[in-house]
């Protein structure tokens, strides 16, 4: 601990708002000059602003799954990049170095005050943005795969740009390795560009301020975050509460994958210690470190006011135990495509199920606990050319205490908005058959889980799948009696002689489709909240 | 012969005369249950009625209709297997960490909400024809029901629209009020398009029943015209068809006023900042105001062509609070009209920004609205004292940070409107109007570095003055998703089929076309992109091509001339501006002299953190005729807005009785400073 900065609770609230300004600019930016739809619609993207420490001092995020892991993108540069001149922009996607899946390319910007060589540093900003290909073995790049090589390229922390200079062999190198180039090549400069606003941005917050006072500041607003924290954790109970639940496999073995947690409160600080849980797996539910840190952080957040900063300090008030090898901490060189989407999920799951306990009145029953993740990849008739898909699906969200959970809505870890019907038609060879609310999924009880979405496309060529759901096998719990939400389906209707075969699918699965056959998603209801015989 | 601008608010009707080159103010208290009334009421008071040629109405009746839930019983028609479309919208929920975040529930209940057997591709090609045995079974239970006007969403309907206007056609023989996605919205992205849709067919017989009873009830001889959100005016009856394009009819109102409160002293690039009771409103003018394609009323998106107006919630009324992390917090809980800020003495005890103005000496209690409402000074002192003891220290410094935090949150608007769209928000002016506006503008000038200022003359009834001059103006819009590289003749062939659906339009409202102007223009976008930049449109693709890699580097920073461009929609404005639009400039320099103050009051300005009592001259501004010299630290009261001038700014009254402020400083120039550099 340090001593506190003396500034007042007016200049606080000023400079919260300005250097939060600033991580929004960054995204209003990288949104308008981006390329994909992953990025522009989706908004699967986050950008924060750091000091000359690497602290997170403001983030503008709309994926909780980049809480935790941007500090660490950012950790390891200052740790491994420097020393740093004006103009240098590292990039990097290495999940085992600051990374937390292959898709998510970070670009982090060491902030001088002025482009001189001898400049004084100020700080960073960085991006970070999930691509809709990075290579490697599936199209789409969120493989069934069993090696990080499998996964795409990985891309250890590199200057792309130094001072000032593009490095355009490694850029080569780079977009050689995806299926997408010209389109990974946009989204890259708009990363770019996001960061140079960020850049300009702090540079006007420290002529306003001046330096020392702008540290200064800083540091205040870090500390706002803590005792913001520390506030809503002084409302949990003091005790330990435990929870274990499971993700339905690895994908390429049927072994149960149990996630422990055992939360321990003492009314100023929380521990969240993840012993007990599954080893690492073959499969690619694996997650770093940072990807269970970010779960962690998101579950603090939600027992703060909506409107809180998301900064250093309140990741102070938690601490994470993962022990090294299990699947909430794998080690090199494992597969962690689906831990970062899949297996996040079912750490906040376990997460609330622990603090239900101290909680019972505020936390909610399990939400669909998955982003039932689909990767389409293939040649488009219509051009001649390769394409890649991706799409995330939200589903029922777990019933509150007292409130129905919405219904076809992402939950937890991931916000990422879907790709309209038309726009999907225009860039792809695939026809939406249907989009809807899947009736009665969600769990009853007397607040009822959300409706889970039914989803049918079907295709116009022969096309290259892979799913990444979870909860097809162990159902979205409810609470206090309500009863679990249905689990998900994944369905392949194919044309068998003169009527339509369904074939079941497993959760984690690749396949090839021929053009007519049809794939139908039916993603979880959530869980109910209560006796249903108490509903009024 | 005369002419009145109406602006109905959620406290007043304001009315603006213009007769025989002369203005007049007017304000009624607003009639929420039935807003005529209002007005009529004040067209009786200004006793005119019979020689009103024209009568230009902002009104809330579209906004509110939906904001109360207030609107038709309305069904919707979709593509079978796409009902649920309107409910899940983009599938994110509206907050990232709330546990206990709640959606609307969509204007069409799901049991409403009835699929037709149909689908076309993406070219327009029939995959199945459209089941009219569907479409009949649907209009049996909208009568059972009592559904009374129908929105029609089909997939790809813009770019065939066969299927939906044959459903249509169906509909309004069985006597429905018909909204068809292919008219109110012919643009790709189906969730925005049916809620665009179905917020019209909400609202449009409510506010086609109040405008043909307001209309009823004018003298003959009175046309009625509707202020749309895009800054322009409809006749009434198009806007009760199209009422979707209202939903923001009073703030566009404002920036037009402003637009033409700098224009008549040669300002081109100016921000409008209007500040009210409980929120503010910021648009960026640069030549004309900023537009935007989408926007939000209530929970739902529409996308129609609006003015890129942005809303904070911060306000006179804004309430002054401290989080649980101890940081001095300002709105969007706002007082309201009632109880009022605690200087209202109506009961409230919470500090505003309003009690703080009144500490600071920047608002006097006897001359509020004209001394019509006395302000309680000692229940301002004491709610802003109990911000003071908190802080530790005076209540005039208490005062002053609760201003600085609302700035804050201000400053952020402007930033929205002008930074984030790449603009630098000191190559600008700021126009202050809204009861609040004067007050805190030129401190929140010095904070964004803007040089000038300009305070109309009735800062708060600018927007009824806008919507005066608004010129008309209507918009039309297709979605073709071409290459630009196409055969330039089917672009050609789009607008061909826009000029003449405006042509034809234009005859119902009274306009001849050739009098009018026909601005055309392309939403292009690299080939991937899924957002498009506007760029204007004269008979050749290529130029609108290169002016898109030029905007789009200006904007984002690069521009890729090798990359291929996607045509995604095509656009026509058809604006005619009114003759008092025209009005020329006054190029006469005024003569400065020095009015007398009519007192001189005590109030607080700071520079950094240190605070000054100063004694400071107050003005009365009707007595302010051209070239009045006011010099900071200065007070103006009138009746409806107190401007502040704190040190260090100087202004002159022009001869259009706009107050221009200036800086004493120069203003910095940005490409020498540091945060330039590497940009």
């Amino acid at each position: 601990m340090h001593e506190p900065i003396p500034v007042d609770p007016i200049s606080l609230a000023v400079f919260d708002a300005a250097v939060r300004a600033i991580a929004e600019e960054m995204g209003a930016a990288l949104q308008r000059s981006s390329f994909s739809p992953n990025i522009k619609e989706r908004l699967d993207f986050s950008c924060a602003v750091f000091d000359d420490e690497g602290r997170m001092v403001a983030q503008a995020a709309h994926i909780p799954a980049h809480l935790g892991s941007m500090p660490d993108s950012v950790r390891v540069v200052l740790e491994g990049c420097g020393p740093f001149a004006p103009g240098d922009v590292v990039i990097l996607n290495d999940p085992y170095l600051g990374g937390n899946h292959l898709p998510d390319i970070t670009m982090v910007t060491p902030v001088f005050l002025t482009d001189e060589p001898d400049a004084e540093l100020l700080g960073f900003v960085a991006n970070r943005a999930h691509h809709a290909d990075v290579g490697g073995i599936s199209p789409g790049s969120m493989p069934i795969a069993t090696e990080l090589y499998q996964e795409g390229i990985i891309i250890p922390p590199i200057k792309l740009w130094e001072r000032g200079v593009l490095n355009e062999a490694a850029l080569a190198l780079i977009l050689r390795n995806v299926r997408t180039p010209e389109e990974r090549r946009g989204d890259l400069l708009a990363q770019y560009a996001a960061n140079r606003t960020g850049l300009r941005r702090v540079r006007e917050l420290v002529t306003r301020y001046g330096l020392d006072r702008y540290r200064q500041l800083c540091e205040a607003v870090l500390d706002y975050g803590e005792r913001l924290a520390r506030h809503a954790v002084a409302q949990i109970p003091p005790g330990t509460y435990r929870f274990t639940d499971h993700l339905d496999d690895d994908g390429i073995t049927d072994d149960l994958v149990p996630i422990t947690v055992t939360v321990r409160a003492d009314g100023t600080s929380l521990t969240f210690d993840f012993t007990g849980t599954a080893e690492e797996r073959p499969g690619s539910i694996n997650t770093v470190e940072t990807v269970t840190k970010s779960a962690a952080y998101y579950v603090l957040r939600c027992l703060m006011p909506e409107d809180a900063p998301m900064n250093h300090g309140v990741f102070r008030v938690v601490r994470v135990i993962a022990p090294e090898g299990t699947v909430v901490n794998a080690r090199p060189q494992r597969a962690v495509a689906g831990g970062n989407v899949e297996t996040s999920q079912r750490i906040v799951d376990v997460l609330f199920g622990a603090l239900a306990q101290a909680l019972p009145d505020t936390i909610p029953a399990a939400s669909q606990g998955t982003m039932n993740n689909l990767t389409i990849g293939g040649t488009d008739p219509r051009t001649g050319r390769p394409f890649a898909y991706y799409e995330t699906m939200g589903g029922g969200m777990g019933a509150r205490p007292g409130l129905d959970g919405l219904s076809g809505v992402h939950v937890h870890m991931s916000n990422t908005r879907n790709t309209p019907v038309e726009a999907l038609e225009y860039a792809y060879p695939l026809r939406v058959v249907r989009y809807q609310l899947r009736d009665g999924s969600g769990g009853h009880g007397s607040a009822r889980g959300g409706d889970g979405l039914i989803r049918e496309i079907e295709f116009t060529c022969d096309a290259d799948v892979t799913l990444l759901t979870e909860r097809r096998r162990f159902a979205p719990w409810g609470l206090q009696g309500g009863e679990p939400g249905a689990i998900g389906r994944n369905l392949l209707i194919r044309r068998s002689g003169a009527g339509l075969e369904e074939i079941a699918l497993r959760g984690k699965h690749r396949f090839t489709v021929r053009a007519g056959d049809r794939l139908r998603i039916e993603t979880p209801g959530g869980g109910g909240w209560g006796a249903a015989s108490e509903r009024g | 012969m005369g002419r009145v601008g109406v602006d109905t608010g959620g406290t007043f009707t304001d009315f603006v005369v213009e007769a025989d080159g002369s203005i007049l103010v007017h304000k009624e208290l607003s009639t929420p249950q039935d807003p005529a009334r209002a007005i009529l009421r004040g067209l009786q008071v200004l006793g005119w009625v019979r020689r009103f040629e024209r009568l230009v109405h902002g009104t809330t009746v579209a906004t509110n209709a939906v904001l109360e839930r207030k609107g038709a019983r309305t069904g919707l028609l979709t593509t079978a297997g796409f009902r649920d479309v309107l409910e899940i919208g983009r599938q994110d929920r509206p907050r990232l960490y709330d546990l206990r975040q709640v959606k609307p529930s969509p204007l069409v209940p799901r049991e409403w909400r009835l699929e037709i057997r149909e689908r076309l591709d993406e070219l327009g090609r029939t995959l199945v024809p459209l089941n009219e045995e569907d479409v009949r079974d649907a209009i049996d239970v909208f009568r059972k029901a009592g559904v009374e006007s129908i929105a029609v969403c089909f997939l790809f309907s813009f770019v065939r629209p066969e299927h939906e206007r044959r459903a249509a056609e169906l509909l309004r023989q069985a006597g429905f009020a018909v909204s068809a996605s292919h008219e109110v919205l012919p643009e790709y992205r189906e969730y925005e398009r049916t809620s665009t849709t179905v917020v019209n067919a909400y609202v449009a017989p409510v506010m086609g029943q109040y405008l043909r009873s307001l209309e009823a009830a004018l003298p003959d001889g009175t046309s009625l015209w509707i202020m749309q959100s895009n800054g322009g005016v409809v006749r009434a009856e198009t806007a009760a068809r199209q009422a979707v394009r209202t939903l923001l009819s009073g703030p566009a109102a404002g920036v037009i006023g402003a637009r033409a409160v700098a224009r008549a002293l040669g300002f081109e690039r100016v921000i409008s900042f209007d500040m009210g009771g409980t929120s503010t409103d910021v648009c960026l003018i640069d030549g004309e105001p900023r537009e935007r394609s989408e926007g939000r009323i209530g929970d739902f998106p529409v996308r129609m062509p609006m003015l890129d107006i942005h809303t904070v919630g911060a306000g006179g009324g804004s309430i002054a609070w401290f989080d649980a992390g101890g940081a001095l917090r300002v709105g969007p809980r706002s007082a309201g009209a009632e109880p009022g800020p605690a200087a209202y003495g109506r009961g409230g005890e919470e500090a505003t920004v309003t009690d703080a103005a009144v500490v600071l000496g920047w608002l006097l209690p006897e001359a509020f609205l004209g001394g019509t409402m006395r302000l309680d000074e000692e229940r301002a002192r004491e709610a802003v004292w109990r911000i003071a003891r908190r802080l530790g220290g005076s209540v005039e410094e208490a005062a002053l940070g609760i201003v600085e935090v609302a700035e804050a949150n201000m400053e952020r608007a402007i930033r929205v409107v002008s930074v984030e769209r790449g603009e630098d928000p000191r190559e600008y002016g700021l126009v202050a109007f809204g009861g609040a506006g004067p007050m805190v503008a030129c401190r929140l000038a010095t904070r964004l570095h803007i040089p000038t200022m300009l305070i109309p003359p009735h800062p708060g009834t600018l927007s009824a003055h806008g919507l005066l001059i608004a010129p008309f103006r209507r918009d039309y819009l297709r979605t073709v998703m071409l290459p630009a590289a196409a055969d330039p003749t089917r672009i050609d062939a789009a607008f061909a089929a826009l000029v003449a659906e405006a042509s034809q339009e234009l005859a119902r409202d009274g306009i001849v076309p050739t009098e009018a102007l026909f601005q055309l223009a392309l939403d292009l976008r690299y080939a991937g992109q899924s957002y498009e930049l506007t760029v204007p449109f004269d008979r050749s693709v290529e130029t609108a091509v290169e002016r898109f890699h030029q905007l789009h580097e200006q904007l984002y920073g690069y521009g890729d001339r090798g990359f291929p461009v996607t045509v995604v929609n095509v656009r026509l404005r058809v604006t005619l501006p009114t003759d008092l639009a025209r009005a020329p400039a006054p190029d006469t320099v005024p003569t400065p002299w020095e009015p007398e103050p009519i007192d001189v009051r005590p109030a607080v300005f700071a520079t950094g953190q240190r605070l000054f009592r100063l004694d400071v001259p107050r003005f009365e501004r009707s007595q302010l005729d051209t070239g009045a010299l006011l010099v900071g630290p200065a007070l103006v009261t009138q009746y409806d807005a107190t401007i502040v001038i704190p040190p260090g700014w100087r202004g002159i009254v022009e001869a259009t009785g706009t107050i221009v402020l200036r800086h004493r400083e120069e203003p910095r120039d940005p490409k020498k400073s540091a945060l330039a550099q590497g940009a």
